[in-house]
């Protein structure tokens, strides 16, 4: 399905994009500019309180911004009413802690995202049956999160990611609670779907090597961008 | 996958929790249906009792005892004679230990009164005149008793004869011990005195002309007040009392159920602080969340209902067969009563749920990147 952009051509374009806490004693992002393309993969990376979870926790709506603008697809975020319609149907987004609902199924988990939608029963279930599968999942359908293995669990967290065929995936740290066997698996099925479905991919990382396999680099300190480069050859 | 398995599955989390707290909210309503279905049936009682007697108007003065105050006998001499006045009966009735019987409704009736006429002999017979020493009992009263023709009971210090056991047609008929007025009122040392006037009118007369004769009664007898057969129990300030007891009791239960929902919705709520939050981060509106709580809420609320309603109906069913009540009255259990219970308990969940549900639909999304 196409994909339709505003009129700026950009998923998302930052101007001056600032986040305080606790009255200015706590500046999370200090001005921050960048525009972001459909289909591009972008790791921001940086330290530990460099804001990059903030910044990505704007682009998903999940917080204001203090000062500055956010568009997407050229319209402000910030005045955008329906954020939940947003998050559910334009967003995706991928936890490093999975949070998937322990007291449902994996087929369940993957559903719950679709009840903002106006999909059948029978329609959220067959959907989620074809997510689980293109993630490898087809005989897991029926496991509690706590019967899964990590990286299982991060597999159904991805196909409830795509759940509303949303555009652009966000992706906090995916890999972070997972040994290199299974990060490398999560990222290699990220990196197919991402080529498949050619959804925007922004993935918040610490780790270099991980985030040498996307397109673009955003390096963040201390609230600000310090570097943001095309990755010429992605690993 | 439906939104209702949310509901549920909200609720089964916490199994021991959840059925504690409907086992909390079964007991606020048991005790609705329990109190509130035994003060109804207890005017009940009285009415059917009154019906089975034949009885349009009753005459007593309901102070502040369960039985009236007694007053002169004389005074049925000012009503007989009365436009639509076909006959009149004059009663002593009192509530009474008698033997095995913590409490049992003693029946003394003029020898010859109407109130005495639609009494079914099912053995024995009916005293032979007013100065016989015997009394025919209810056929509850003689189960309760342990009676049967022949025996002898102990009123006071009286020894009387059981002549016969009857069926009254009701209730507070077939518990009662019923004798002549005149044995009854030397036993209590009330001679001359009665304390009800059963008035039978003329056949064909309205409800005005009844409405009419009870104003025209009461303003010749100031020490009594006629109303209109089974509604004079509802001027009796003890009735008053037990249904305003009922009510206050049944008001304290359910505010007790209130506080229960709170506190598991609240408990529930706070264990899943983190998951509302991923709700909301993965796109479901804060109006999904508040419906998903108040759900539940509603449906812990529908679950006590239920069993209270259950527990109270068995309750009430074996208090009523207990030798202490048995007879005096029974519990109106009617469905607009136990639907009602049912309905007090749905409000009470969701109300108990509105707190929740808006501290939860106030969680901030971005908190699911936390922890």
């Amino acid at each position: 399905m196409p994909i339709p952009n505003g009129d700026s051509g950009w998923v998302f374009e930052a101007c001056g994009l600032k986040k305080q806490y606790d009255d200015g004693q706590v500046q999370a992002l200090r001005g921050v500019d960048f525009r972001i393309q459909q289909g591009e993969f972008v790791a921001i990376v940086g330290p530990s309180g460099s804001g990059k979870s903030t910044l990505l926790q704007m682009l998903g709506a999940l917080d204001h911004p203090s000062a500055g603008t956010l568009r997407y697809r050229g319209a402000s975020l910030q005045e955008r009413a329906d954020l939940a319609s947003y998050r559910a149907l334009e967003i995706g987004f991928i936890f490093q802690a999975f949070h998937l609902l322990p007291t449902f199924t994996a087929l369940e988990n993957v559903q719950i995202p679709m009840f903002e939608t106006h999909r059948s029963v029978s329609e959220r279930k067959h959907r989620a049956i074809e997510l689980l599968k293109a993630v490898g999942l087809e005989t897991r359908l029926h496991h509690f999160p706590a019967k899964l293995s990590g990286g299982e669990r991060q597999r159904v967290a991805i196909a409830r990611s795509l759940a509303n065929g949303a555009s652009v995936l966000l992706a906090d740290e995916p890999t972070g609670n997972l040994d290199s066997e299974n990060a490398n698996l999560i990222l290699d099925l990220l990196v197919g779907l991402r080529r498949e479905q050619n959804f925007t991919l922004i993935l918040v990382t610490h780790d270099l090597g991980i985030a040498r396999q996307a397109a673009r680099i955003i390096e963040m300190k201390d609230g600000r961008i310090v570097s943001d480069a095309l990755n010429k050859e992605p690993t | 996958m439906t939104f209702f398995t949310f509901v549920t599955r909200g609720l089964t989390r916490r199994p021991v929790r959840t059925g504690l707290t409907i086992v909390g909210i079964a007991i606020g309503i048991a005790a609705v249906v329990a109190l509130v279905g035994i003060s109804r049936g207890f005017e009940s009682s009285w009415q059917t009792g009154m019906k089975s007697r034949g009885t349009d108007i009753v005459v007593s003065s309901m102070g502040r005892g369960l039985t009236p105050k007694p007053f002169s006998a004389t005074v049925v001499e000012r009503i007989a004679p009365l436009p639509h006045v076909a006959e009149t009966c004059t009663l002593l009735v009192d509530l009474i230990s008698v033997e095995k019987a913590e409490m049992m409704i003693v029946s003394a009736r003029q020898w010859g009164g109407f109130s005495w006429k639609n009494l079914k002999i099912t053995s024995g017979r009916l005293p032979n005149d007013d100065a016989e020493r015997a009394v025919v009992l209810g056929k509850t009263a003689a189960e309760v008793l342990v009676k049967k023709v022949g025996d002898t009971l102990q009123l006071e210090t009286e020894e009387l004869n059981v002549v016969g056991i009857v069926d009254g047609g009701a209730v507070v008929e077939d518990g009662s011990f019923i004798l002549s007025l005149p044995l009854l009122q030397g036993i209590t040392g009330n001679q001359g005195k009665i304390n009800i006037i059963d008035v039978r009118v003329t056949p064909g007369t309205g409800k005005e002309a009844l409405t009419r004769l009870c104003e025209q009664i009461t303003g010749l007898v100031p020490e009594a007040r006629a109303v209109v057969a089974g509604e004079h129990i509802r001027e009796s300030q003890a009735y008053r009392m037990i249904s305003a007891m009922s009510w206050g009791t049944s008001l304290l239960a359910v505010l007790v159920g209130v506080l229960g929902v709170m506190n598991t919705m609240l408990m529930t709520i706070f264990e899943r602080t983190q998951e509302i939050c991923v709700l909301l981060a993965i796109g479901w509106s804060r109006g999904r969340i508040v419906r998903m709580v108040l759900w539940e809420s509603a449906l812990l609320g529908f679950l006590g209902g239920v069993s209270g309603v259950l527990i109270g109906v068995v309750g009430v069913k074996l208090l009523v067969t207990t030798p202490a009540i048995r007879g005096l009255l029974e519990a109106e259990l009617n469905p607009q009563l136990l639907v009602m219970a049912v309905a007090i308990a749905v409000v009470v969940g969701v109300f108990s749920g509105i707190y929740p549900a808006w501290w939860s639909s106030r969680l901030a999304p971005s908190q699911a990147l936390h922890g």
